[in-house]
């Protein structure tokens, strides 16, 4: 076996050689017509050991046309199993077989293992000074034609010259998929410096990692080269590259940082840049660091592969995150995406991963900063509201899917570690997962860092990365041949050694408990209160033998609100223990005068008439901080889930109360959640939420409700003209809060139903009238996304259609209601022809809209329309809108 | 023939004959038997022009020397100036072969019917000598204020536009659907709700990111002038929070929008470094080897 030597401390190349100085990538010619390219790459190898006779290299669908080592011809093999997974002879056709077989193949090409798909020779001539561990170079010449992955060709059938078209073209890929477009060692672990050189027409821009030290005419004049150089060490799997007729804007606050956008885009990049300078100065801040790189490039481009896509001093965008000032809706998202990718800079790009099993604190680190970000930028709530989405999705999935496993590690190679072996994927490897698996993996791994922040404190969190960062930075300038390259690497057993260094806390039970298994907590709750003892006695049970599930012991808040305030308490979770006695502060209602201290400090009046007499609990929350990777399920009375979501302070706990008190359809619960709707302090998304629970009661008590539709006054009165209340206010949204309420009422109304279970009339007429006088000539902002709710709520009031043995669908026994919203559909998506909508958000409701009314057989079932929609050429949400329709036929 | 002929119409279609009769026996007198009737009604018309450049000319001439009646040497000129030998003149008229022809019928010059006249025109003020010519009648400068009430009534207003806005909403995408390719939910009809055909672009995300220049002058619009008043008191005022406890009220201030499109405050200084700014090198000249 190889004679490895040992490096520098934790890590170990898997290869008999190690790259020095840097690596040359040439692309001399780009067929934007052909759909091909052609260019060299140079390596320089420095051998670790003697007897180094071969050399593997990972390549996919290039072309190799000649090898030279040290100039010296040299005969390589070039396989690539993947493309073959099952041979033929194979008589086994199910999906074990084939996950295992392809979980094989893509072991015997990981440059981790120290695979390859290419396969050189060294020349015996050069075999004496390989002996030497003498510097080998080599030299590859390749094509690409029409790739099917790695790079991506956009080009628009139309008249003119490439530039004037718009085409371009971009490496995109999932993990480390730079094989796909030049030769390399196609590892996060393999750093080396760079040399890009990319020879574009004229008109084209190449875009590229590092500096762009210098670009030069050729002869004719006709084409330019590029030359980039990236003097830190960098993985090529971070290697990255776009070539397009961009529009150049150099960032106004920051003149080392460069934005890239497709013809005609630019006030629109203008925009949507003009806050990335805060994000950097957030980062800088928080960790004490000066970003790494001494330049960064921001690109966007159509057919995006995924929206936001980091690598070394550079990130590309889908282009459809631009925006203009007039968009609301938008602006977070993109801004989150900006935050994220940048966040990626630091920890994915500078910093790298030994292997795959340190995946996750690259994650974890950069989700947990731009989590800081969110908390910064948005507010504690939103912060709170995104986690507790987080953790709501990753438990859903675990659960569903059997867990995921943060930190895998392979030792007998047993199946048996995989904890979702039932879904016909390995987790071994990157390249063997599922999307939906690794979204979810990123999800978890952000959530554990903010456990660990949690058990050590954000001061030492950020210091741990401060460590990391600044001695990546000091390996960074060290030159080649230095071991030093290897602290640009974070690896599990390193980043924990550096968390107990800086904070002095044994963290091994947490990373025990959620990265090196799997698996959430699945905790039921309920309590009973002894009057005599004064006691409030808990009971806690789980559930850990479903899939998914973990045993949990150790420590769980409990917050315990009673009259005279709110009072933590820390259970010890252990095996056998079920019930907990919380000794109570209070005795019941001695004072009804009294004001109530809540948890914040804040002295609050409450009409206590709703609780019980006996009883000083005013509502309980299990894990309020959500510092496990649970589900609570808690049992509590109707009035103390209204007292907790009138009270309570947290949106979170206020979210959970909504969710409770769908199952208490009682005037009191409609009444807490319409104070809630009305009251501006609010938190905007819990009020949203508040409508749809409030339809879903209205809906329960629909033989008892009293008064006018649910919601209806309370819209009329904030949105509506008050000298004419059936007309809604010309369109103002320069209270965000307000805009989002008003676009969700609508929606939520719709799902109203009377005892008929249909759509009341007048609901229907209410949202026609929306419509009608929706006006928005003097509003600031777009009303796109406006519109397409108030056509989702037309969907949402649609009932099946009375059916007379299964009548064909025509024209003369169309329901009057759903006539009456065609017409609306009709009009709003011919209009969109004439003055589309942003991200034509307006199309993509019509067709949503048009399958309910196909679905419910008010109009005949035939996807030809959905099918014209999904072609190429319409818009990406059309065309996904359509495609989800044409799916929707097979349910 | 089918129309209704007026005496304006009568006075010119005699004179219109007696061209052509003059046309005719000129004709004749030139040796023709016979003429087609297109090519009679080409000379006349020839002729007839050319009798009118001499009137219009001759107008221009005696007008030129501050005269309203013109004299005999303005016709002179005006001969000469068309390039017509006048000397020729006389012996012309007097040559032995011409035919008499008969004076057209008198009929009287028509009168052309009077404007209606709104009111007395005005005298001209004591300044104006009198042989300028009179005021036009008083309804073409005459301004009369209106005070009726304009339609203030908020709710007929919004009525009225958003209706008005539908109409011409469902008119025009009607018209749309009947001249271009259409779509159809239900299979029997395709005239109720006709839906204009889904036609994809060849750059698909200029038209769904880039406002309308509808949009765009809303927004200049917006930038600029104010709310109207029924709304602007009815619209709350942007809510922010004043107080800073509790984090329900951190959110208040989240999405602050920077409003204009161009964000370059200090982008227009001259010191920007930037390698993709930097001008593209000629390429080096390869020395031999």
């Amino acid at each position: 076996r190889m004679n490895r030597k040992k490096g520098d401390k934790g890590f170990e190349s898997p290869r008999p050689y190690k790259f020095t100085t840097h690596q040359v990538v040439c692309i001399n010619n780009i067929n934007f017509q052909r759909k091909s390219v052609v260019g060299y790459v140079e390596l320089t190898i420095f051998p670790t050991v003697a007897n180094l006779n071969r050399i593997k290299l990972n390549s996919k669908q290039c072309r190799i046309y000649r090898v030279r080592v040290n100039d010296l011809e040299a005969a390589f093999i070039y396989n690539d199993p993947t493309l073959e997974v099952c041979h033929h002879e194979s008589k086994q056709r199910n999906l074990n077989y084939f996950s295992n077989a392809y979980a094989a193949a893509v072991s015997a090409v990981d440059p981790d293992a120290g695979n390859g798909e290419l396969c050189i020779k060294v020349p015996s001539e050069l075999w004496k000074h390989v002996d030497e561990l003498k510097v080998l170079k080599v030299h590859i010449n390749f094509s690409l034609d029409q790739p099917k992955g790695g790079l991506h060709f956009v080009v628009p059938n139309m008249e003119g010259s490439m530039a004037e078209r718009g085409a371009h073209v971009f490496s995109c890929g999932y993990q480390n998929s730079t094989r796909f477009w030049f030769p390399c060692v196609d590892s996060y672990s393999e750093l080396c410096t760079w040399k890009l050189e990319y020879t574009v027409d004229a008109a084209m821009v190449a875009v590229s990692n590092g500096d762009l030290v210098e670009t030069v005419y050729t002869h004719d004049m006709r084409k330019k080269t590029f030359h980039y150089m990236l003097t830190i060490p960098t993985a090529a799997s971070n290697i990255s590259l776009a070539i397009g007729p961009f529009e150049i804007l150099v960032d106004p606050y920051m003149h080392e940082v460069t934005h890239f956008c497709l013809p005609q885009l630019l006030p629109l990049l203008k925009h949507t840049t003009s806050y990335l300078h805060e994000v950097f100065e957030f980062y800088e801040e928080i960790l004490t660091c000066r970003y790494p790189y001494s330049c960064f490039k921001t690109v966007f481009i159509d057919e995006a592969y995924v929206e936001v896509a980091a690598y070394a001093s550079m990130s590309i965008f889908s282009t459809n995150l631009l925006h203009s000032a007039m968009i609301i809706d938008e602006t977070p998202l993109t801004r989150r995406c900006l935050a994220q990718a940048l966040a990626q800079q630091f920890f994915g790009c500078f910093i790298s991963r030994m292997s795959w099993s340190d995946e996750w604190v690259l994650k974890g680190i950069s989700g947990y900063i731009y989590g800081l970000w969110m908390k910064k930028t948005f507010g504690v709530n939103e912060y709170r509201h995104w986690i507790k989405q987080e953790l709501d999705q990753i438990v859903a999935y675990e659960l569903k899917t059997g867990g995921v496993l943060l930190h895998p590690i392979f030792g007998g190679g047993k199946e048996k570690d995989n904890p979702a072996s039932h879904l016909h994927f390995s987790i071994k490897h990157p390249h063997t997962l599922s999307w939906e698996y690794y979204t979810m993996f990123q999800c978890k791994a952000h959530l554990v860092m903010r456990l660990i922040e949690n058990r050590i404190s954000m001061e030492f969190m950020l210091q741990v990365f401060n460590k990391l960062l600044s001695l990546a930075s000091t390996a960074s300038s060290q030159k080649f041949q230095s071991h030093m390259w290897s602290q640009m690497l974070v690896s599990t057993s390193g980043f924990l050694k550096s968390i107990s260094n800086v904070s002095g806390k044994d963290i091994q039970p947490l990373i025990k408990q959620w990265v090196d298994q799997s698996g959430v907590v699945k905790f039921y709750g309920s309590f009973a209160f002894n009057r005599k003892r004064n006691v409030l006695e808990l009971e806690i049970k789980q559930d850990y033998t479903s899939p998914g599930t973990q045993k949990y012991v150790g420590p769980l808040k409990v917050t315990v609100q009673e009259l005279d305030g709110s009072f933590n308490h820390t259970l010890q979770i252990e095996e056998n223990s079920l019930k907990h006695d919380i000794p109570c502060h209070s005795k019941s209602r001695r004072n009804k005068k009294k004001k109530i201290p809540l948890m914040n400090g804040e002295e609050v009046d409450m009409d206590l008439s709703a609780m019980d007499a006996d009883s000083p609990l005013l509502w309980i929350r299990i894990d309020p901080d959500m510092s496990v990777l649970r589900k609570v399920e808690f049992e509590q009375s109707d009035f103390m889930w209204q007292y907790q979501l009138r009270y309570e302070r947290d949106v979170v706990a206020q979210e959970e109360a909504i969710l409770a008190l769908e199952k208490f359809p009682t005037p009191a619960s409609r009444l807490a959640l319409t104070d809630i709707l009305e009251q501006e302090q609010c938190f905007y998304r819990v009020r949203m939420l508040a409508c749809f629970c409030l339809a879903k009661i209205a809906n329960s008590m629909v033989s008892t409700w009293t008064g006018p539709p649910a919601m209806k006054s309370l819209f009329t009165r904030m949105f509506c003209c008050k000298t004419c209340p059936n007309i809604v206010k010309t369109n103002n949204f320069m209270n965000f809060q307000s805009y989002f309420l008003q676009k969700t009422m609508p929606v939520a109304m719709a799902l109203l139903r009377d005892v008929h279970n249909l759509c009341p009339k007048e609901v229907l007429m209410f949202i026609l009238d929306l419509i009608k006088y929706n006006d928005n000539r003097k509003n600031k902002f777009s009303d796109n996304y406006y519109r397409a709710e108030l056509i989702d709520a037309l969907a949402n009031s649609v009932t099946p259609a009375v059916s007379v043995n299964n009548e064909v669908r025509t024209l003369d026994n169309l329901n009057p209601d759903v006539r009456l919203i065609l017409e609306e559909i009709t009009r709003f998506l011919n209009m969109e022809k004439l003055l589309p909508s942003y991200r034509h958000t307006i199309t993509v409701s019509c067709l949503k809209a048009i399958r309910v009314l196909q679905k419910n057989g008010h109009v005949p079932s035939d996807p030809a329309l959905f099918k014209s929609y999904a072609e190429y050429g319409h818009f990406v949400d059309v065309r996904i809108a359509a495609l989800e329709a044409v799916v929707d036929y097979t349910k | 023939s089918k129309h209704a002929t007026t005496p304006a119409d009568n006075y010119y279609l005699a004179r219109r004959r007696t061209l052509q009769v003059v046309v005719s026996s000129l004709l004749t007198e030139a040796g023709f038997e016979s003429a087609e009737k297109a090519a009679v009604e080409t000379l006349t018309e020839m002729l007839q022009s050319y009798i009118s450049e001499i009137g219009r000319s001759a107008k221009s001439y005696c007008e030129h020397t501050a005269r309203t009646q013109p004299t005999l040497s303005d016709i002179v000129v005006t001969l000469v100036e068309m390039g017509f030998n006048v000397e020729t003149l006389p012996a012309y008229a007097k040559r032995s072969q011409r035919m008499v022809i008969t004076a057209p019928p008198v009929t009287n010059q028509p009168v052309t019917p009077k404007a209606l006249t709104a009111g007395q025109n005005k005298p001209h003020p004591s300044h104006i000598p009198g042989h300028f010519p009179e005021f036009p009648d008083p309804h073409t400068y005459i301004k009369t204020p209106t005070y009726r009430e304009p339609v203030s009534d908020y709710q007929v207003l919004r009525e009225k536009a958003a209706s008005q806005r539908r109409d011409v909403e469902r008119a025009l995408t009607r018209f749309m659907a009947k001249t271009g390719e259409t779509q159809s939910l239900f299979k029997d009809d395709v005239s109720t709700f006709p839906l204009i055909a889904a036609r994809p672009f060849t750059v698909p995300y200029l038209t769904a990111l880039l406002p309308s220049e509808l949009e765009m002058q809303q927004m200049e619009e917006t930038d600029s002038s104010e709310q109207d008043d029924q709304t602007d008191t009815e619209n709350l005022p942007l809510h922010m929070s004043t107080d800073d406890s509790g984090p329900e009220k951190e959110n208040a201030s989240v999405l602050q929008q920077n409003t204009s499109l161009s964000g370059s405050r200090n982008g227009e200084e001259n010191v920007i470094d930037n390698p993709y700014l930097r001008p593209v090198k000629k390429p080096k000249i390869r020395r031999k080897k």
